[in-house]
C-alpha cells in the first residue's frame, strides 16, 4: 500500500531522475529537506514495496576498493515505481491546470494545493478533469503532463536504441516483452532495463549498432535494437532548455 | 545435440574416475585450456561460438583418470540458443563432479553471471580467473583471495595460452571432487523478498516431490521454475504432484511480477547481475584509467564504416589473390612431388605386383584420386586456412560479421553467418559444419544452401584450369560474377520463401589480439586433418569404383542416354556431361575425366589433347558453370545430411541440379544467340 509520504518520495525521485540521472540519498534529502537517516529509512520501506532499487549501479565499470563501495550506492525507480510516479505527476499537473485556469489561483498556491490534491484524486476524477480541461499537454509551469498511460507525450527521450546516434549514451528503459526468449537472452548478457548503454558506432543503411555496456561491446542487429527502448542517458537533461529548480518547490 | 556425443560422454564417465566440465563465456580461452589439459586439439579463435559441441578428452592427475568435457561458450544456461542448450545438456546429463568455470579477468562482472548460475544449480565449482596477463596490462588488478571468499569457491588465476597455474587449477578441482561432501553453502543470497519466495517454493518442492529432475537441488529447481524454464516446467508436470506444484510456482512468480512490475525471470537475472557487479567492483581495482587495450585503435578502424568497408574490400581482394597465386604455386610443387615421389612409384608398384589388368588399373585410379586431393584441393586449402586462421585469431572476422550484417540480413542470415560462408571458399565440408554457430534452423538451412553454391577450392581449380586457361581470364571472372550473383539471388529467394524471420544479430565484440603463429599453424593442420578424414576416403573409394566402370568400358554405354540433355539442352558433348556426373565424387575430377573420356569416345582426341580440340570456348564455359553450381561433392552431401537431415539436404541437392541445368541451358541459349 502506498502511503502519502511514499508518493511524495516517488514524485521527488521521478523529477530528480528526469533532471539529474543518478540519484543518491544525500541529493534526495537535500531536495526534500529531511535528514538522511529519514530518507534511508523510507527508501528501505519503499524497496520492500518494490518501488525503488537501492543498490550498486554501474558496478564493475571502474572497480574500487572495499571502503569506497558505499559511495556508489544509488537509487532508481523500478518499473512499478515509475508507473506510480507518472500517475502522481499527471494528477499533480492536471490539478495545477485546474487550479490556475479554472479557479484562478496564482502559480505558487496552485502548486501547494496540487501537492495535496494529487494524493486523493481517483482515476475517475482524474479522467473527467483531463476531459474538462481539454487534455492539456503541459502544466502551468510548462512541464509536460503524462497521458493516461503514464507516457509523456512528445516523448523524445524514450526511443528505440536503433534511433540513437553514434556516441550517444542512454539507459535501457524496457525491452519489448512479446519475445520472452530474446528478453531472457539479452538479460543474461546484462542488456536489461536500467542498464547504461553507450552507442559507439551505427552502421549506415540499417546496419547493426556497436553498443558498449560496462566493459563489453556488443554488435546488435537493427531489428534487435528496435526492441530495446532506451531513454537518453543519465547526466543528460531530458529537456535542454528547462531545468527544474532545486528545493522542494513545485 | 547429437545423441552419439552424449553416449561418448557416458563412456568417458565409465572410464574416468572423475569428470570435470569446463564452462565459461565465449572467447575466454576455454578451448585453449582444454587443449592444454588434455593435450588434444580443439580449434580456437578470437570470436564467440567457436565450440558449439561438447569436446571430450581424458587426462591423468596424481594417477587418477579424469574425463574433461569442454562445454560451448555461453553467457547463461538457459534454453535460448544452441550453444546454451548444448552446455546445459552437458551439465545436466553429464553430471560432472566439478564444473571449472573460466572467467575473463577483463570482464569479471559479466563473466560471474554464469558462475552464479552454476552455484544456483548446486554444482561444485572451481573458478579459473583467466587472461590475468591481459588484465594486468590493462591495469586491472583482481584480489583473488577476496573473490574466492565472496564466491565461496576456490579461485585460481591462470594464463591459458602459457599454461600458467593450470596444474594448480586441476588440483583444486580434484580436491573438491575428492571431498565430494554435500557441498552446499550458498555464499550469497538474493534480495530478501526474492530469496524468501525461492525458499518457500523450495520447501514446498521438498515436501511434495518424490524425485528431482536431473537430481538438482530443490533450491535450484525452485529458481529454474521461477525463471519460467520450459524444460523443468515440463519435467515437473511428469511428477506426481506436478500440476499442483506448477501452479504454486506460477503463483509465486506472479507475486514477484506484481510486486516488481517485471517478470520473475528478469528480476532473478537482475539480481544475479547485481551480485556479480558488486562482487566485481569490490575485488577489482583499475590502476590506470582509459588506456586503450592494445589493438583497440586498429580495431576501431575496422568496425567504423568509412574505413572498415575499404579495409574489408582490400582484405578480401588480397585473400583471393593469395589463394589463386599462392595456391597455384603450391599446386605445381605438390604435383611434381606427388608424381615423382609417391604416385608414380605407387602405380608402378601396383602394376608390378598385380600385373596390368582391369583391377590394377582401377587401383591406379584410386591412387590418382588421392593424388588429386594433394595436388589440387590441398594447396588452395593450405593457403586459405592459414589466412583464415590468422583472421580468426586477430579477431578480424568479428569486424567482418559486424560490417556485413546488414547485407546478410537481406539473405535471411545475420553477420555471424559470414564466417562459414567465407570458409566455404576453402572447402564446403567444414563450412557446413560451421553453420552450427547459427541459432535457428531456418538460418542454418539458408546458410547451408548458400554454402554449397560457393565455389570451393576444387571448383575454383576447374574454373581456373578450364575457363581461365583455355578461354580467358575475363571469362573466368565473368563466371565467378555469375556464381556470386546466383548465391545472392538464392539467398534473397530463400529469405522470401522459407517461413519465419531471420534472427537478429547479438554478438559480443572482442578487440584485436595478437595472433599466435603456433596456434594458426595448429589450426590449419586440424582443419586439413578434418578435410582428409571426411573427404579423402570417399574420394579414394569413389575413384576406384569409377576406375572399374571406366576400365571395364561400361562407362561409355552411359553416353547414349545423356545425349539429348547434353547436346540439345546444354550444347556440350555427351562425354562432358558424363564427366560432370562423375565429378560428383570430387569436383576437380571434372576436367581430368573429361579429357580421359573424350579420348575414348571422340576419334582423334588423345589424353594429351587440349580441351579446345573437341570443345568450343563457349562449351567450356557452360561446362564449368554447370560444374560449379550442381550438387556439391559426395563429401559435402554426407555432411549436409548429418547436419540437416535427409529431407532438407536432398531438397538442397536437387535444387542445385535443377539450377545448374537451367543456368547451363541459359548459357547455351545466349551463346547460340551470340
Amino acid at each position: 500500500m502506498l502511503t502519502e509520504k511514499m508518493e511524495e518520495y516517488l514524485e521527488a525521485l521521478f523529477k530528480l531522475s528526469c533532471d539529474e540521472g543518478t540519484l543518491t540519498p544525500t541529493r534526495l534529502s537535500e531536495y526534500l529537506g529531511v535528514t538522511p537517516p529519514t530518507v534511508l529509512d523510507m527508501l528501505r520501506r519503499m524497496e520492500s514495496e518494490g518501488l525503488v532499487r537501492y543498490a550498486n549501479v554501474g558496478a564493475g565499470k571502474s572497480g574500487r576498493g572495499r571502503g569506497e563501495g558505499r559511495a556508489r550506492r544509488a537509487i532508481s525507480l523500478t518499473t512499478k515505481g515509475q508507473r506510480a510516479a507518472r500517475t502522481l505527476v499527471r494528477r499533480h499537473r492536471l490539478s495545477e491546470r485546474f487550479l490556475t485556469d479554472v479557479l484562478g489561483l496564482d502559480w505558487e498556491s496552485a502548486h501547494r494545493e496540487a501537492c495535496k490534491l494529487e494524493h486523493v484524486l481517483s482515476p475517475e476524477v482524474e479522467e473527467k478533469l483531463a476531459e474538462m480541461l481539454g487534455n492539456p499537454e503541459t502544466c502551468p509551469h510548462g512541464y509536460p503532463i503524462p497521458d493516461e498511460n503514464g507516457q509523456i507525450r512528445d516523448d523524445e527521450e524514450i526511443k528505440p536504441l536503433c534511433d540513437f546516434c553514434a556516441d550517444e549514451k542512454g539507459c535501457i528503459d524496457r525491452v519489448e516483452e512479446e519475445e520472452p526468449q530474446l528478453l531472457q537472452y539479452l538479460a543474461s548478457l546484462g542488456l536489461m532495463p536500467d542498464v547504461d548503454v553507450e552507442v559507439k558506432e551505427v552502421a549506415p543503411f540499417g546496419g547493426p549498432l556497436l553498443v558498449k555496456i560496462g566493459d563489453t561491446q556488443y554488435a546488435l542487429g537493427r531489428e534487435v535494437a528496435s526492441k530495446i527502448y532506451t531513454r537518453k542517458g543519465p547526466g543528460q537533461k531530458r529537456h535542454g532548455k528547462r531545468r527544474m529548480g532545486g528545493g522542494r518547490k513545485r | 545435440m547429437k545423441p552419439e556425443r552424449l553416449e561418448q560422454l557416458d563412456k568417458i564417465r565409465e572410464r574416468a574416475e572423475y569428470v570435470f566440465a569446463l564452462a565459461g563465456n565465449p572467447n575466454v580461452g576455454k578451448s585453449t585450456i582444454f587443449n592444454r589439459i588434455t593435450g588434444m586439439g580443439v580449434m580456437t579463435a578470437n570470436y564467440p561460438g567457436m565450440t558449439v559441441e561438447l569436446n571430450l578428452g581424458m587426462t591423468e592427475l596424481d594417477g587418477r583418470k579424469i574425463g574433461v568435457v569442454d562445454l560451448p561458450g555461453t553467457y547463461a544456461l538457459g534454453a535460448v540458443s544452441e550453444d546454451q542448450l548444448v552446455a546445459r545438456r552437458g551439465v545436466l546429463q553429464g553430471r560432472p563432479d566439478v564444473v571449472i568455470v573460466i572467467l575473463d579477468a577483463n570482464n569479471l562482472a559479466r563473466n560471474l553471471y554464469l558462475l552464479l548460475q552454476f552455484l544456483d544449480l548446486g554444482c561444485p565449482v572451481v573458478a579459473a580467473l583467466n587472461l590475468v596477463d591481459q588484465a594486468d596490462k590493462a591495469g586491472l588488478h583482481t584480489d583473488v583471495e577476496m573473490l574466492a571468499e565472496f564466491l565461496g569457491v576456490p579461485v585460481v588465476p591462470t594464463v591459458g595460452v602459457r599454461g600458467d597455474n593450470l596444474d594448480e587449477l586441476m588440483h583444486q578441482a580434484l580436491d573438491l571432487a575428492r571431498r565430494r561432501e554435500e557441498y552446499f553453502t550458498m555464499p550469497f543470497s538474493y534480495a530478501t523478498d526474492i530469496e524468501s519466495r525461492v525458499r518457500k517454493l523450495a520447501r514446498r518442492l521438498e515436501g511434495k516431490l518424490e524425485e528431482k529432475p536431473y537430481g538438482i537441488s530443490h533450491r535450484a529447481l525452485a529458481i529454474l521454475l521461477l525463471e519460467d524454464d520450459e524444460e523443468f516446467q515440463r519435467a515437473l508436470l511428469e511428477e506426481e504432484a506436478g500440476e499442483e506444484l506448477a501452479s504454486y510456482s506460477r503463483k509465486i512468480a506472479e507475486e514477484i511480477e506484481k510486486e516488481h512490475g517485471e517478470k520473475a525471470a528478469l528480476i532473478i537475472a537482475r539480481e544475479r547481475h547485481g551480485i556479480a557487479g558488486s562482487i566485481a567492483s569490490n575485488v577489482q581495482e583499475r590502476r590506470e584509467y582509459d588506456r586503450p587495450r592494445p589493438g583497440e585503435r586498429m580495431w576501431e578502424y575496422t568496425t567504423s564504416f568509412k574505413t572498415g568497408i575499404p579495409i574489408l574490400l582490400v582484405v578480401m581482394g588480397l585473400l583471393f589473390l593469395a589463394i589463386f597465386w599462392g595456391g597455384g604455386a603450391l599446386a605445381e610443387l605438390f604435383a611434381d612431388f606427388w608424381e615423382s615421389v609417391i604416385g608414380g612409384p605407387l602405380n608402378s608398384g601396383i602394376e608390378s605386383v598385380l600385373g596390368v589388368n582391369m583391377f590394377s588399373r582401377s587401383l591406379g585410379w584410386a591412387v590418382d584420386g588421392l593424388g588429386a586431393v594433394l595436388e589440387i584441393a590441398l594447396p588452395y586449402l593450405v593457403v586459405f586456412y592459414l589466412i583464415l586462421g590468422f583472421m580468426e585469431d586477430t579477431g578480424y572476422l568479428n569486424s567482418v560479421a559486424f560490417l556485413t550484417d546488414r547485407f546478410m540480413h537481406r539473405l535471411g542470415l545475420h553477420g555471424r553467418a559470414v564466417i562459414p560462408l567465407i570458409s566455404a571458399v576453402g572447402c564446403n565440408v567444414p563450412a557446413v559444419m560451421g553453420t552450427r554457430v547459427l541459432s535457428t534452423r531456418r538460418e542454418r538451412v539458408i546458410a547451408c544452401a548458400l554454402i554449397v553454391l560457393v565455389p570451393c577450392s576444387a571448383r575454383v581449380a576447374v574454373i581456373m584450369g578450364g575457363v581461365a586457361r583455355f578461354v580467358g581470364w575475363w571469362q573466368a571472372l565473368l563466371l565467378f560474377a555469375v556464381i556470386f550473383a546466383v548465391v545472392i539471388a538464392a539467398g534473397l529467394l530463400l529469405n522470401k520463401i522459407i517461413p519465419g524471420e531471420s534472427a537478429g544479430l547479438v554478438m559480443e565484440m572482442f578487440p584485436f589480439r595478437t595472433p599466435s603463429v603456433l596456434n594458426v599453424l595448429k589450426k590449419t593442420w586440424l582443419r586439413l586433418k578434418d578435410f582428409f578424414l571426411v573427404a579423402a576416403p570417399l574420394i579414394v573409394l569413389g575413384s576406384f569404383l569409377l576406375g572399374l566402370l571406366y576400365e571395364s568400358g561400361w562407362i561409355l554405354e552411359l553416353t547414349g542416354p545423356l545425349e539429348p540433355v547434353a547436346e540439345w539442352w546444354l550444347g556440350i558433348p555427351a562425354v562432358a556431361l558424363l564427366a560432370l556426373i562423375f565429378a560428383f565424387l570430387r569436383k576437380e575430377l571434372a576436367l581430368a575425366l573429361l579429357l580421359v573420356l573424350a579420348a575414348q569416345a571422340i576419334p582423334g582426341v588423345t589424353a594429351d589433347s587440349s580441351l579446345l580440340d573437341f570443345m568450343s570456348k563457349g562449351q567450356i564455359f557452360t561446362f564449368a558453370l554447370v560444374c560449379a553450381i550442381y550438387i556439391p561433392c559426395v563429401a559435402t552431401l554426407a555432411v549436409l545430411w548429418r547436419e540437416l537431415g535427409g529431407r532438407d539436404s536432398l531438397i538442397i541437392t536437387g535444387s542445385t541440379v535443377v539450377l545448374a541445368l537451367l543456368l547451363g541451358g541459359l548459357s547455351h541459349l545466349i551463346l547460340l544467340l551470340l
